[in-house]
């Protein structure tokens, strides 16, 4: 079953698609991720999938409405926490919740939600003055308010300090443990990896790919580097005929060993102390999601933003 | 309702919480009574036809507390909170939009009009000004007033583009109608031609119902502002409601 159906989606503003011909789903239960540089068309995607745009052409579908004819039926179902929006100035988090909480048939207990984001103690607190990771758990309490099937959280953890991040994915992996689906965005790339189900990558208004973390690194081909320096002449011919290596290279002493396989590290031990040598130096390299931009897109994510 | 009611509540604690609202809307009149009425008092004066200084006084600066709330707070408030994603945050929220402006519109007359009570109220406790008219006519017609310049105030909320537009152009506006308006000069030291121009003033013609009603004056004389005052409702409404936008420009 998919929480959201995506088929052939166009967002256009003036000159530019900023939504380019989109297909995806989103299975219940899964916390999805979109990743891309910045104006890749990551937030315009998601706010016609939330009904606060719409779009020009093709079909989406969110838990079977039509997110920009069934609008108020569809809110009462999601949660939404927006990159660019904000409270009313001078209003405290308790009032902030109780209000949210008034605009819903069957909203949550607000005390318990405020308990469970850890906002307890900064209740009576102007949501304004609080600091960045507790208004951040403000503006995710405020999309869990209702109870929601779906949550979308846009550019979560941007502004975040590491400690803050880390605690903000517990938060989102207890919110998919509850059978919610979660729909987020990013350009962390260790976010996608460490929280997200399934991963698409957008750019230039177009998903490049979309699987697995583990998968989209298995398409890109370029498995685990292996480097290490032997005790005397490496034994190449040993080395190369090893299960699963594609590559050996020699760089002075240093031997850099590519291949692929769960047992590589093991069977090029095993070879090299077959030949009477020890590794030193040992170093593994797993290719990361960022290789994977890299690859698809001919650029770093984070390119020229830095 | 539940959300309409939740929605007041809050609203009015945090408008009240903004110290420019709070000044404006309820301190400002009732001081600027004190003030003047310590400076000048009462004593009834020839030149006055016979009447005291706040006795013609009392009007125009309850009407003044009418135009800052309508061409400033409210224009200004609005488009920060669109500038500032607040709005966009409720549309994320099944909250009908119409809920939303009505509990806005609620608070924002409540505050206006106490504003203007406590100014009249000010000159006839501490300074013993009495109307001549009826006094329950002079509430009738700053209800009037209010919903008049707090649609005038949505309005320029719905074209303003941004907030540095809302405050510039809503201070010379404020300023324009303030001089012509005859609360903070004379209209009778105008040339005939300012004084004619002043006439299409909405403030100005605010301070004849107001000032007419408090002398004793019946409806039937003071039709002309009444009929401009509700023109301005309609229209301003009708405009607001039209063009009312929840998004910054240049977005959709």
């Amino acid at each position: 079953m998919s929480a959201v159906v995506c088929d052939d989606v166009v967002k256009q503003y003036q000159d530019v698609r900023a939504v380019d011909g989109v297909s995806f789903e989103i299975h219940e239960g899964e916390i999805f991720g979109m990743i891309g540089p910045n104006g890749a068309g990551k937030t315009t995607l998601m706010e016609c999938v939330e009904g606060l745009r719409h779009h020009d052409s093709g079909r989406i579908d969110v838990l079977g409405h039509d997110p920009a004819k069934a609008s108020a039926t569809l809110k009462e179902r999601i949660g939404i926490q927006l990159q660019a929006s904000s409270l009313p100035p001078r209003i405290k988090v308790r009032e902030a919740f109780d209000l949210f909480a008034s605009f819903y048939p069957r909203p949550v207990d607000t005390g318990v939600l405020l308990d469970r984001m850890g906002l307890t103690e900064k209740a009576g607190s102007y949501v304004a003055k609080l600091s960045g990771g507790q208004r951040q758990r403000a503006f995710i309490g405020l999309a869990l308010i209702n109870d929601p099937d779906l949550v979308f959280l846009d550019e979560l953890t941007t502004g975040l300090d590491p400690q803050a991040r880390l605690a903000m994915w517990d938060v989102i992996r207890d919110i998919r443990g509850e059978g919610k689906t979660v729909f987020l965005t990013t350009h962390f790339m260790d976010e996608a990896e460490r929280l997200c189900d399934r991963v698409a990558i957008m750019d230039h208004g177009k998903i490049v790919a979309l699987d697995t973390v583990d998968a989209l690194i298995r398409s890109i081909g370029s498995g685990t580097k292996v480097a290490f320096s032997p005790d005397g002449p490496a034994p190449i011919a040993a080395l190369e005929a090893v299960a699963g290596v594609t590559r050996v290279d020699e760089y002075g002493d240093q031997v850099i060993i590519q291949g692929d396989g769960d047992r590589l590290l093991q069977d090029v031990l095993d070879a090299l102390s077959a030949a009477g040598q020890n590794a030193h130096n040992l170093k593994t390299e797993q290719p990361m999601l960022e290789d994977v931009f890299l690859a698809l897109t001919g650029r770093k994510l984070r390119e020229g933003e830095n | 309702m539940r959300a309409y009611r939740q929605l007041v509540t809050t609203q009015l604690k945090i408008t009240l919480r903004d110290p420019a609202n709070l000044f404006f809307a309820l301190i400002f009149g009732p001081m600027l009574v004190l003030a003047l009425g310590l400076i000048f008092g009462n004593t009834p004066r020839p030149e006055f036809h016979g009447l005291g200084y706040l006795d013609g006084a009392l009007a125009p600066f309850a009407a003044m507390v009418v135009a800052i709330v309508g061409l400033m707070s409210v224009p200004i408030d609005i488009v920060t909170q669109r500038e500032s994603g607040t709005l966009r945050r409720l549309r994320a929220t099944p909250v009908r939009p119409r809920v939303y402006i009505a509990a806005d519109v609620t608070i924002r007359f409540i505050i206006t009009f106490v504003g203007t009570m406590l100014a009249f109220a000010v000159g006839m406790i501490a300074f013993g000004v009495r109307p001549i008219g009826n006094f329950g006519w002079v509430g009738l017609a700053a209800c009037l007033g209010c919903a008049a310049f707090l649609a005038l105030g949505y309005a320029l909320a719905s074209i303003y583009p941004t907030q540095g537009v809302a405050i510039g152009v809503g201070n010379i506006l404020l300023i324009l109608l303030l001089m012509m308006s005859g609360a903070m000069v004379p209209r009778a030291v105008f040339s005939p031609t300012i004084q004619r121009i002043s006439d299409f003033s909405p403030l100005t013609q605010f301070v004849t119902l107001l000032r007419g009603l408090w002398n004793g004056e019946p409806w039937g004389s003071l039709w002309v502002p009444v009929v401009v005052l509700g023109v301005m409702l309609v229209v301003c409404a009708a405009a607001a409601t039209k063009l009312f936008r929840w998004e910054p420009s240049g977005t959709s």
